[in-house]
């Protein structure tokens, strides 16, 4: 056997099997195997939301609120979404972001046009309302015109999100009851004041 | 019978160095069973090989002025009545002193084996024996724990040496064998110990961490995890023929060995998913090192230096406190890694789960029972798995759901793997320092 084979022969075949093996990790994504990198909220996400109805539009709110809140805190949505998730005491920073980012939200799908006109929630709102039967006939009698003309969906929200008590909302999370009771009374002085004030602009 | 002597003497030496890992597999069960935190566990491994390493060099120097007949099998009686102890153990603090009582004995068997085996078999032939049955062990003992502790349960494998060790007690006495009084003429090998000491934590690395992934971050079983590691073994078997076919000078065989574990190390810290598959080739490099190394440094380290016993000792001290050092080292580094990883993999996890395809109020459920389980799982990579079976969902929603949990486990495993890197990544640096201390040239002695 030859004096280079003797000396360089070991040599050489460990450098070409580690570099192959190393090489083939590489090309096939090795070093890159690692968590999946939260997105920057402050980016417009599409949001898809699985329910239908009421509460199908509060989870694309949610989803584009939580988007918005965690943009104005300069934190991510999930970082966000576990600080909520941890209980504790909410900082009036993180209640304000919390509001503003559902403004947001309420403002993007008007203007995307995502919004429901009114008239398609009524139903499912008066199923759930506490209304003597005599009203909710009267309403459910009115034509979708009557009601689309007398409230616009984004006041509603908007007037909805600035009623709401988000501190309590959130302390609430765990009982679904309280939830809906919660939700339900914002929204009910929400169609109030935007009825209010639709009249006022008429007189 | 009196052909069984030398080899129940060798297979006495592979239990004792196979013992220096051969609970890593068996830690997670140790730590469930005895209720004890990842620090004591890690002291199970710790102490035996401190005790073994600090114990083997006065263990030999003793030795050297008596016949090592009876010596070797009051060392192996030890070992095989703490292995028994350890078996028995209630709790993890009996079970660390009977590790250390076990590392003792062994330190005692180990020499003193070498001696009778040199006395059975002559001094060529008994020093190889006593070097392969070293390797052999060491690299067999994580596949031996990990296939017991799966197949019965993490006490068997100290059950199934007592037997062995007990048999060997017999043999040792057969042995008729003088006192090595060969005269103190030698110091120890400065090199060839250095460097066995730098490649056994390089090794450890190996070992140690990647059964850890594979079990506690991939959530293998331990019989998986034990049957991928033997890829060490038998890569290990396949680097003498390599060396005999080639023929390099011992110091390439040596550099060349260095360099494969490093690779290895490195290609373990970068594999692209968590498929086994991905750990065979840069195990096949480490194996290839080991079998390359670890008993050509032992038998240089041993090269006609006497007493031949208290150089054993030496490449016993050198091995074993590496492996300590090794452990010393990568421990709070992966700990401290995997403590880094929680904020990461939980926010990955968040994300799928907000957007998830499943209804708001499932997503809430779900979310809430992943939040009970990372609270009762804290200090391990948690199994989610409990959150999703309480979930009553239609057959929709739990194809959307299983989708989901194998999204969260990949997620889990990524984030275990990215833990482990930096680990790897200095194993890989410790054997290229053992590569470094084995090509400086020597300096040339003025006379």
């Amino acid at each position: 056997m030859s004096t280079w084979l003797r000396t360089a022969g070991l040599p050489a075949s460990a450098l070409a099997l580690v570099g192959a093996a190393l090489a083939v990790q590489l090309a096939n994504g090795g070093g890159s195997f690692e968590s999946l990198r939260t997105a920057d909220p402050c980016v417009e996400r599409t949001v898809t939301a699985r329910a239908d109805g009421i509460e199908g539009l509060t989870e694309s709110l949610v989803l584009l609120g939580v988007d918005g809140a965690a943009c104005r805190l300069d934190t991510s949505r999930e970082a966000f979404v576990l600080e909520l998730g941890q209980g504790g005491e909410r900082t009036d920073a993180e209640i304000d972001a919390l509001r503003e980012g559902l403004r947001d939200a309420v403002r993007r799908m008007d203007r995307e046009g995502s919004l429901p006109p009114a008239s398609d929630l009524v139903d499912e709102a008066l199923d759930t309302a506490d209304l003597n039967g005599f009203l909710e006939a009267a309403i459910r009698a009115l034509p979708d015109r009557v009601i689309d003309s007398a409230l616009k969906t984004d006041d509603v929200l908007l007037r909805a999100i600035d009623e709401l008590d988000l501190r309590d909302l959130l302390d609430d999370l765990e009982s679904q009851d309280e939830l809906n009771a919660q939700l339900e009374a914002a929204i009910t002085q929400a169609v109030k004041d935007s009825l209010a004030a639709r009249l006022r602009d008429l007189i | 019978m009196r052909r069984a002597v030398a080899p129940l003497l060798a297979v006495t030496v592979a239990l004792v160095l196979a013992d220096s890992a051969v609970v890593t597999l068996a830690l997670p069960d140790i730590l469930q069973e005895l209720d004890a935190s990842v620090s004591q566990v890690a002291w199970v491994l710790i102490c035996f090989n401190l005790v073994l390493g600090l114990g083997a060099v006065p263990t030999a120097r003793a030795l050297v002025r008596v016949s090592p007949r009876i010596p070797s099998a009051v060392g192996i009686a030890v070992f095989a009545g703490a292995s028994a102890w350890c078996a028995v153990a209630g709790s993890i603090d009996v079970l660390i002193v009977a590790r250390c009582l076990q590392a003792l004995g062994g330190a005692l068997a180990l020499v003193g084996c070498l001696e009778l085996m040199v006395a059975e078999w002559g001094e060529r032939r008994g020093v190889a024996a006593w070097v392969t049955a070293g390797v052999v062990g060491t690299a067999t003992g994580p596949v031996a724990g990990g296939l017991l502790t799966q197949a019965i349960s993490w006490e068997a494998i100290f059950v199934v040496q007592v037997p062995f060790a007990v048999l060997a007690v017999p043999a040792a006495l057969a042995v008729r064998a003088a006192p090595d009084r060969a005269p103190d003429r030698h110091r120890p090998e400065v090199r060839s110990n250095l460097t066995l000491a730098l490649l056994s934590a390089a090794l450890t690395a190996a070992l140690f961490l990647l059964v850890l992934l594979l079990v506690e971050g991939w959530r293998r079983s331990p019989a998986t995890a034990a049957i991928t590691v033997s890829v060490v073994p038998l890569a290990a078997l396949a680097a003498r023929p390599l060396a005999r076919l080639l023929r390099p000078s011992p110091q390439v065989e040596v550099a060349v060995g260095c360099f494969l574990v490093a690779g290895g190390l490195a290609g373990l810290a970068i594999p692209p998913s968590a498929h086994l598959a991905w750990t065979i080739a840069p195990q096949a490099l480490v194996g290839l090192g080991l079998g390359l190394t670890v008993d050509r440094l032992t038998a240089q380290a041993m090269d006609m230096r006497l007493p031949r016993v208290r150089h054993a000792g030496w490449t016993i001290a050198a091995r074993h406190v590496g492996v300590v050092v090794g452990l010393a080292i990568l421990t709070p580094v992966f700990t401290a890694d995997l403590r880094d990883a929680q904020v990461p993999a939980q926010e990955a996890i968040t994300a799928l789960v907000i957007d998830a395809a499943l209804q708001p109020q499932d997503k809430v459920d779900l979310a809430r029972g992943l939040g009970d389980e990372l609270s009762e799982q804290q200090g391990r990579v948690p199994d989610l798995h409990r959150a999703f079976t309480r979930l009553d969902l239609d057959p929709q929603d739990r194809r959307v759901a299983d989708a989901l949990e194998r999204d969260l486990d990949s997620q889990l495993e990524r984030a275990a793997t990215h833990a482990f890197r930096d680990s790897f990544l200095i194993g890989a640096a410790l054997a290229l320092a053992a590569l470094l201390t084995a090509v400086v040239p020597r300096r040339r002695r003025t006379s």
